[in-house]
């Protein structure tokens, strides 16, 4: 409409460009300057409304799924698989005679008192330990308190304490172990 | 203290420790404890795959043999019998040849050498002189003022061993107490007698191809010990030792 009121005012003495309307501030932005946000400005309130509802019933059913699934782990050793309840397992061996569980009983109980004196043994000798470094402590307290606080002191390099335990032989010097690869195949679960 | 200066010489020891490397043999009792536990849990248990096939497999045979009937399976085809796998098991088991128990080091007993009694905790014993005697002893350094009485003893481990001894001192406390007053011809009042405190380490490594022995030195035993050490000494060092 611009271009036809200056071919319309073309053979006026003056040719002055003016706005169709009030509500076009700027001559050239024509298309922006009308007022057109009706119908976008109901959509963002419901929107809004609807997105927060089904937000909500969301967070309710992880809510609900995450109180329902705390399953028990299974401990797997209570568990006796099928396979080992099948009657051909079960061992056939001549029942015990009576010298054998006379024997068995006499043999549990001399193993009681080997292990009460190997028991007793030990705490006396721990007893001597702990007897014969409360003396030296005592002695080294009445040469110099100095020393005697150095020596109380908790030693913090002393543990975690490591050692391989002894073996039945002695290690092989230039053995060459066989190859093989060791797959581990635990069950891992998750609650 | 505020007291003067105390008239007993301090000295710091080392008792090293070399731990044993294979299991100690079992007593009679635990041998046939063993034995019986075995045989318990033989007779609870239940037949395992292996044994069931090897059970079939005997079965099979049986049947075979006295019916003379032809396999069901096609000629030729080989199969593997459990007792057969069993065999080639027990074949491997002999070729391998572990190593012995005892030792070279024990049979000529050699006892210098860190080889010997693989079972029993090794223990090092060092020639000193102590006045004009030379006596075996764990090897002790006299305390100098600056130093815990672990350092001391860590130094008299050093000074016989070389700095590259790998051992593990347990703790800054002293396992034990060895007091004694000098012969009265050089006891004088600020001058009674040494105090020798003992402390305990492990040794880490069993290389000791760097260590510069200068002394005599021995690696014994717990029992050993009575060979060498005089009977004053030798009670106050059993008191903190262990099997």
């Amino acid at each position: 409409s611009l271009c036809s009121f200056f071919f319309l005012s073309s053979w006026q003495p003056q040719m002055v460009p003016f706005r169709g309307s009030h509500w076009q501030t700027s001559l050239l932005a024509f298309r922006a300057s009308l007022p057109m946000r009706a119908q976008p400005k109901k959509k963002k309130k419901v929107d809004l409304k609807r997105e927060q509802a089904q937000k909500d019933r969301m967070k309710k059913k992880i809510k609900k799924l995450e109180k329902a699934a705390s399953e028990m782990i299974p401990i797997e050793d209570f568990i006796t698989p099928l396979k080992y309840s099948d009657s051909n397992r079960v061992r056939s061996l001549p029942p015990l005679s009576f010298e054998e569980t006379e024997r068995r009983v006499l043999l549990m109980k001399k193993w009681g008192l080997f292990k009460q004196k190997q028991d007793e043994a030990e705490k006396k000798a721990i007893q001597s330990l702990v007897e014969a470094q409360q003396e030296a402590l005592k002695e080294l307290r009445l040469e110099s308190e100095e020393l005697y606080q150095a020596a109380i002191r908790r030693d913090e390099g002393l543990f975690p304490f490591e050692r391989d335990g002894p073996n039945y032989t002695p290690p092989l010097p230039e053995y060459d172990p066989p190859e093989g690869k060791c797959v581990d195949i635990t069950k891992v679960y998750t609650q | 203290s505020a007291a003067g200066p105390r008239p007993w010489r301090l000295f710091g020891a080392m008792c090293l420790l070399r731990l044993p490397r294979i299991t100690q043999p079992l007593e009679k009792e635990e041998e046939e404890m063993a034995a019986l536990m075995a045989q318990i849990e033989l007779e609870k248990s239940q037949y395992s795959d292996h044994e069931i096939r090897k059970l079939q497999e005997e079965d099979q045979l049986r049947r075979r043999k006295e019916s003379m009937y032809d396999d069901d399976e096609a000629p030729g085809k080989t199969v593997i019998m459990a007792q057969d796998l069993e065999d080639k098991w027990e074949q491997k088991f002999l070729q391998f040849k572990a190593a012995s128990r005892i030792t070279d080091a024990d049979k000529n007993n050699n006892r210098t050498s860190l080889n010997r009694k693989l079972d029993s905790n090794l223990m090092l014993l060092v020639k000193q002189k102590i006045g004009n005697q030379e006596l075996w002893l764990l090897p002790q350094v006299e305390w100098q003022p600056g130093e815990t009485l672990r350092n001391t003893a860590e130094r008299a481990m050093a000074t016989f061993l070389g700095d590259h001894i790998q051992a593990k001192t347990l703790g800054n406390a002293p396992y034990g107490i060895y007091k004694y007053k000098f012969p009265r011809a050089i006891r004088t009042e600020n001058n009674v007698g040494a105090k020798v405190f003992f402390f305990k380490a492990f040794l880490q490594s069993s290389d000791l191809s760097l260590a510069e022995l200068k002394e005599d030195y021995l690696w014994v035993t717990k029992d050993e010990l009575g060979d060498y050490l005089k009977s004053e000494y030798l009670k106050k060092v059993n008191k903190f030792l262990l099997d």
